[in-house]
């Protein structure tokens, strides 16, 4: 776009002659002219872009839906401001219009509930489960079995959403947190981990509001009254959090151990943990928002613990047909949630709550809450390794209790418990489980394992089913996790929560310690990931192999891919196109996308009647070119129409230099004009003669049909349109070509002068009469034609944009005579596009044709360089 | 070939360190100020070709800082470069003067441009 300026800048260099002040001002419309068709190229460009997120499993989030529809609202802007200079006082109404639009696009975006203020800090004998907005699903579900079942739970508080945003709106944190997410735009672990660094740091430095302040010493209080060894547990309750949705198990920080004065550093540092690498890359790969997230926390008083664990009131994987499993370690369950321990573990039936399978493992660790603050870890010895870490009693009357709370909530749960040395249980957090309907036969082993030949682990427990497929890559550093590749099947020592951030693009997951109750088995699960937790020496063994297949119905890795094996495979896929941020991309298109006002001589083209941002770029484009040739007798202004012999339907402007005549005639023939530029492009155009529009079959024809049918004003508009006029802008070494041949729009612009540096080929290509599918098929075709002679292509859906950049002079000449060649015979053609023999023949023709031309030009074929 | 006068205000230093660097090496004379009343002050002292503005800083905001900026030199091009993408202050911005709006992250080329088409529409619209 640069050529256009210096063809301007040169005429004003070298004015005309009777330069005057009309002159000035036709500069300044040029100007304003390539401002405007420079921004509404780059918001159609936008907007293929999001037409085509909206329609695709990309994973983005909301900071780039948003980045997105404001790039678009920003080009609509500039064309309007353009427009509006172009004639002042004219276009004003279109401010209004876009400022509406615009407000309509962004509630469209925020369609969530307002959120009202409530208390600050609510204690845990006021929560119950309708608090859930207040309080997260955590505290409201603990609330809910202490207030309405009488199932003893920790003692503490909740430091709700409200409070939450205090802290965001009040010290200005919301947006700025908002702003360095979008300034990242990244999927990449190494800068979301650097993202996690800023916002932690900015959530540290942040002021506490004092109420928020007050309201939390009070509590805590409250809770500890005068009792000096009081440790509390701060748990993320996040909004959202623990849904049967999505589990984000594991993935917001719970600080243990933490003495009373010290609450508030642990509840900046939960809150931050919803902004961790992990979480991020969580919430990316299921399409969750990550603007207006809330994280509630809770303050409970940590039970000393003689053992704890975790209960399942069905088998997540469906091994155990109607079963309960309850899991157990000696001292805190932290353990078997962070994966770092075997645990032992029981089958009960869930009718009779009797125990019909026992696993009584080696545990090396207990955890313990330390009354310096935090979470000791002791190593176990003699035979408190090896006996069970409860008695038979207390496992059916944790079924019991587990039971219970199922029947309260009516969802199978994930719980999690702990025993104090008195023999007192508590319950410390209930979820609803997500539990897998198929699998029930997993039992039912193929009849033979034709493959065990090539089996290198056997007698794996699958924490999660599937069968799939990769290289194995070992991860024990944060350093081998920014290098997981794509598809790999992930070993590890330790199944470790924040390996969760690496699940979406495993294969499979198998970990030598850890157990198919931990957080990271859930996230596993729901991925649809097959995992091994707790398989022993899987790394030593597994490390020295390429590919593995791992399979949970037969409990073994085998050496390669077993391809008979995959074919079973039932993975399930998350599909990402439901989800809260694509919900929230589709309802702001309707203000951004759909065409309405495309007959210019209709009545209804006008400001009021644009109802999308697409709308008023149609507009301001159609107006800005009345505006810009619009008579008046200024110097250069007059549009003259070119003739060959006899008069033609193009017109042709000359910024200075493009012509040899002085432009106060009507017409200019063609032998008149000395733009480089404009010959190369009018020899492409012209060198073959266009075969005409293609015979239709019916399809081809049905299609235009349906589609003018579809959009009336399309078939209303088709007259003028054909008839339309098509305008050269010229300079000695420059072309612009705006022209609407039928439906379809297309630009070619080039530079061509001796500084290679500054010459440019642009070719953009958008629209057609037939069915997106048949146009987009199109555009690939014109795209694939440009590609072969160098131009570097682009195509979203039916628009294509292609340019060639830095070439010399005849590089330039030759690529604008493919570009002219490909503008005239590519009309129409999309409407047999859906015929592969039709494509075919096209393709060879454009090549035959195109080397035929180039031929004919000084050096020959090819464009991006010369032959020496 | 004359060099361009910038004002670039933003409140992060590192951003600003790595634009100048960036600009110095085109013919592009950078000053930089990292929040609104500053960057009034050298407004009101010297003479730019076109401003780079941030919209949210501490103090006073973009917002205002244009309008007092546009109070003082109308003709003066001032670009909207933010990292928080609001319509609010797009709508704004455009409707206080604004030459454009642009979101971070933003490439050094397209920045670059921008500026020159600025500097090149003040001269038409002042001709």
């Amino acid at each position: 776009m640069h050529g256009f300026f210096d063809a301007i800048s040169r005429f004003i260099r070298k004015p005309a002659e009777g330069k005057d002040d009309s002159s000035e001002r036709f500069l300044a419309r040029c100007d304003n002219f390539r401002l405007l068709l420079a921004a509404n190229n780059k918001a159609l460009e936008t907007m293929a872009e999001m037409t085509e997120e909206s329609q695709s499993d990309l994973l983005f989030g909301m900071s780039h839906v948003r980045a997105q529809s404001l790039k678009v609202a920003a080009g609509v802007r500039q064309m309007i401001e353009r427009l509006c200079r172009m004639n002042p006082g004219k276009y004003d109404a279109l401010k209004d219009t876009f400022n509406q639009i615009v407000m309509k696009m962004e509630k469209a975006a925020d369609d969530r509930e307002e959120s009202r203020r409530g208390p600050l800090v609510l204690a845990m004998e006021n929560i119950r489960a309708d608090m859930i907005s207040e309080t997260g699903s955590k505290m409201a579900l603990l609330g809910e079995l202490s207030g309405e079942l009488g199932i003893r739970v920790p003692q503490g508080f909740s430091i709700t959403a409200s409070a939450f945003r205090l802290l965001m709106e009040s010290s200005g944190l919301e947006d700025e947190i908002n702003r360095l997410i979008q300034i990242t735009d990244s999927k990449e672990l190494e800068e979301l981990y650097s993202l996690e660094a800023s916002i932690t740091r900015a959530i540290d430095l942040a002021i506490m509001p004092s109420d928020l302040q007050l309201a939390i010493e009070e509590a805590s209080r409250r809770l500890s009254d005068g009792r000096k060894n009081i440790r509390l547990a701060i748990r993320s309750s996040a909004l959202g959090e623990d849904s049967s949705e999505a589990s984000f198990a594991g993935q917001f920080l719970s600080v243990l151990g933490v003495v009373p004065g010290d609450i508030m550093e642990s509840y900046r540092r939960v809150v931050a943990s919803m902004y961790s690498a992990t979480a991020m890359t969580y919430r990316l790969s299921r399409g969750l928002r990550e603007d207006g997230v809330v994280m509630c926390v809770g303050c409970v008083e940590m039970i000393d613990a003689a053992a704890g664990g975790v209960i399942y009131t069905r088998d997540p994987i469906g091994k155990y047909d109607n079963s309960i499993i309850v899991s157990a370690v000696p001292g805190l369950p932290s353990t078997i949630v962070d994966g770092s321990s075997h645990a032992d573990s029981w089958v009960l039936d869930r009718e009779s709550l009797l125990i019909s399978k026992a696993m009584i493992v080696d545990k090396k660790w207990r955890h313990r809450v330390s009354f310096n603050g935090g979470i000791n870890r002791e190593m176990l010895h003699g035979d408190r390794r090896s006996l069970p870490s409860i008695p038979d009693e207390v496992v059916e009357e944790l079924a019991g209790i587990a039971m219970r709370i199922e029947r309260h909530f009516n969802l199978p749960q994930d719980i999690e418990w702990a025993q104090t040395h008195d023999g007192k249980i508590y319950i410390l957090q209930s979820r609803p489980l997500s539990v897998r309907e198929e699998q029930t036969q997993s039992e039912q082993l193929p009849e033979k394992d034709k493959d065990a030949p090539f089996a290198i682990l056997t007698d794996c427990n699958p924490s999660s089913p599937g069968i799939a497929s990769g290289p194995v890559s070992v991860v024990e550093t944060d350093d081998d996790m920014l290098r997981f590749p794509e598809g790999a099947v992930l070993l590890t020592r330790n199944a470790r929560p924040r390996l969760s951030a690496l699940l979406p693009k495993a294969a499979a997951l198998i970990a030598e310690h850890g157990n198919a109750t931990g957080h990271l088995a859930n996230i596993a699960r729901e991925f649809g990931i097959p995992a091994f937790i707790g398989a022993p020496d899987a790394v030593e063994r597994l490390s020295k192999f390429g590919v593995v297949t791992v399979n949970s119905r037969t409990g073994k890795v085998y050496l390669g891919r077993r391809v008979d094996q995959l074919a079973e495979s039932d993975k399930l896929h998350i599909s990402p196109q439901d989800n809260e941020v694509i919900q929230a991309l589709r309802r702001m298109l309707p203000f951004i996308i759909p065409l309405s006002l495309t007959d210019p001589e209709s009545p209804d083209f006008s400001p009021e009647n644009c109802s999308s941002l697409h709308d008023i770029t149609r507009f301001c484009h159609e107006k800005a070119v009345a505006e810009m040739f619009r008579g008046g007798g200024m110097p250069g202004s007059n549009a003259r129409r070119l003739v060959d012999k006899r008069p033609l339907q193009y017109w042709l402007v000359d910024l200075g230099g493009g012509t040899s005549v002085s432009d106060e005639d009507e017409y200019v023939d063609l032998n008149d004009v000395v733009s480089n530029a404009m010959k190369a492009l009018w020899t492409g155009m012209t060198a073959v003669s266009w075969e005409g529009p293609p015979a239709v079959n019916t399809g081809g024809f049905m299609s235009i049909v349906s589609e003018a049918a579809q959009n009336p004003s399309l078939a209303a508009g088709m007259a003028n349109e054909m008839a339309d006029r098509n305008y050269f802008i010229v300079g000695k070494n420059y072309c612009n070509l705006q022209s609407r041949f039928g439906f379809h729009f297309c630009t070619v612009e080039g530079f061509a002068g001796d500084d290679q540096e500054r010459n440019y080929t642009f070719f953009q290509f958008k629209g057609g009469a037939a069915d997106m599918n048949r146009r987009t098929i199109r555009s690939r075709l014109i795209a694939d034609a440009l590609e072969r002679q160098g131009f570097i292509a682009e195509v979203r859906d039916d628009a294509l944009f292609a340019r060639i950049e830095g070439v010399s002079k005849g590089a330039v000449e030759r690529a604008l005579a493919v570009a002219g060649y490909l503008l005239v015979h590519t009309r129409q053609i999309d409407m047999v596009m859906a015929d592969e023999n039709a494509c075919r023949k096209y393709k060879d023709k454009f090549d035959a044709d195109i080397k035929a031309i180039l031929s004919q030009m000084p050096n020959g074929n090819g464009c991006s360089s010369d032959r020496s | 070939m004359k060099r361009i006068r910038l004002l670039m205000v933003d409140d992060e230093s590192d951003f600003l360190m790595v634009y100048s660097r960036r600009f110095a090496r085109r013919n592009v004379d950078v000053t930089v100020r990292c929040n609104g009343k500053e960057a009034i002050e050298a407004v009101k002292d010297n003479e730019f070709d076109v401003v780079v503005l941030d919209i949210m800083m501490p103090g006073l905001n973009g917002i205002e800082t244009l309008r007092e900026i546009k109070g003082i030199e109308p003709d003066l091009p001032v670009v909207i470069l933010t990292g928080h993408a609001n319509s609010e202050a797009l709508i704004q911005g455009m409707g206080w003067g604004a030459f454009d709006y642009m979101l971070k992250p933003v490439g050094t080329d397209e920045l670059y441009f921008k500026i020159i088409d600025a500097i090149k529409s003040r001269k038409f619209e002042s001709a």
